[in-house]
């Protein structure tokens, strides 16, 4: 093929990634220990389906900046990270049970996410739960299809209503 | 309403849209096919290259932000093939972003509405990838790609089906996809090179006609007309008729 070529004009093939997702083999994740083994094999070949870093962010249909907030009091738009662990779980609560306490609603564009970890979705679904106790909302808005998985996975998908989210996709 | 709905898309610029868009379509509608085609990019260029020069008609922006119906806004351009204006507000969709960026479906619905006979709907994309092309995505039921063989349109190419895999994901439908090799410079090493690796990625999904690079193809929008009229005969044209053929007897390289 042309990248193997030895006087070749295509150098880095931006392209490898698509072949790359139809086999998907092992994955150098990190470990999702507190999975039971049949969601974590599941997981690690959701990872491994992560393209490479051509398709980031930026991309998305659709951009939502991170602070656009309608009107103080009302409405906060979320931006999640691509990559989401148990390293920035704690984090991202705060931040999350912060914006809880000082808007009525809050979308979270989950758009970008090509990894997220059970810790990240239990922390959604809990701050989802308390904003309903709380009668406000939190919304996920153009989950990726990284994040459907992992939720599905672990059958909180309805819970956190991304199957909805996602066929009402605008 | 059976017709086929195609966004010719690619968000990287300058690819050859626009001359797909004209010409294709003309080249269809001379072949007996009914088309509609869409000037979906607040440029204007579709428009201008069909020689519809009035920068105030409404068109596809009336119908999106204010319900107008499509059949009021077909402007009978040729035989067979009649065009949508962009509007002078078509740019205002683009910007729409409160309340969601919810706005994705107006096109669709706007196109399911009404009955009309037309076999093919055209939707001549901007260069973007924002609530246009979102709008585009979610009516299209077939995404047409010019594509040219630079290395940085491959670049392009895989920013491109990214886009498109989530779409497809999240519409849980997939689309009929396909790609046509524009501004082609059969002559250019590198130009046979990017196409090589991209018959290694989507075999059976490049139309088999090139369309290659000519004067008179660069030459014919600022006379607002078709290759077929300006130079009836030339290669191109011969490029275009033949890329037609492909397309409905679905003939791949
Ligand atoms: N095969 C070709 N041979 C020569 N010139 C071409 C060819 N195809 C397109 N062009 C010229 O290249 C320019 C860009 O083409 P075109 O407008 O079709 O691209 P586009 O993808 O629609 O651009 P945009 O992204 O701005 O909408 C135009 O000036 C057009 O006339
Ligand atoms: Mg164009």
């Amino acid at each position: 093929m042309a990248e193997k070529d030895e006087d070749s004009l295509i150098g880095y093939d931006p392209l490898a990634w698509m072949h790359r997702s139809d086999s998907n083999q092992d994955s150098q994740r990190d470990d999702v220990d507190e999975l039971e083994s049949h969601a974590a094999s599941a997981f690690a070949s959701a990872n491994a389906e992560v393209p490479g870093p051509e398709m980031n962010h930026d991309e998305v249909p659709i951009i939502a900046s991170e602070s656009l907030t309608s009107e103080q009091g009302e409405r906060a738009i979320v931006v999640l990270e691509p990559v989401l662990n148990i390293q920035n779980v704690a984090v991202l609560h705060q931040r999350l049970t912060q914006m809880l306490s000082n808007f009525e609603a809050i979308d979270i564009d989950a758009s970008g996410v090509t990894m997220i970890d059970t810790a990240t979705l239990q922390l959604l679904l809990i701050l989802k739960q308390t904003a309903i106790g709380l009668q406000k909302s939190i919304s996920i808005d153009f989950p990726s299809d990284k994040f459907i998985e992992a939720s599905e996975l672990l059958g909180i998908a309805e819970m956190l209503e991304v199957d909805q989210a996602a066929s009402g996709f605008f | 309403m059976s017709a086929r709905i195609v966004a010719v898309l690619n968000q990287k610029g300058g690819v050859g849209k626009t001359t797909t868009s004209v010409n294709l379509t003309y080249a269809l509608a001379k072949l007996g096919k009914k088309i509609t085609v869409i000037d979906f990019d607040p440029q204007s260029h579709l428009a201008v290259s069909l020689g519809v020069v009035d920068p105030q008609k409404s068109g596809i922006d009336k119908v999106l932000l204010e319900g107008v119906s499509l059949t009021q806004q077909l402007i009978p351009v040729r035989k067979n093939l009649n065009l949508v204006v962009a509007g002078p507000r078509l740019q205002e969709i683009e910007q729409l972003m409160d309340g969601g960026a919810r706005r994705g479906d107006l096109l669709r619905k706007a196109l399911l509405d009404g009955n009309r006979d037309e076999d093919f709907i055209f939707i001549d994309c901007p260069p973007s990838s924002g609530v246009l092309v979102a709008n585009a995505l979610f009516a299209a039921d077939e995404i047409l790609v010019p594509m040219t063989s630079d290395y940085l349109a491959l670049q392009g190419l895989s920013h491109l089906m990214g886009t498109i895999k989530k779409f497809e994901s999240a519409l849980k439908r997939p689309y009929k996809f396909s790609l046509v090799m524009s501004r082609y410079i059969p002559t250019r090493r590198i130009s046979k090179e990017v196409l090589s690796v991209i018959q290694k990625y989507f075999p059976g999904q490049i139309l088999a006609t090139t369309i290659r690079e000519t004067a008179l193809l660069a030459e014919c929008p600022s006379f607002g007309k078709t290759i077929f009229e300006y130079r009836p005969g030339c290669r191109s044209a011969r490029d275009f008729t033949a890329l037609a053929k492909d397309f409905l007897e679905g003939r791949m390289m």
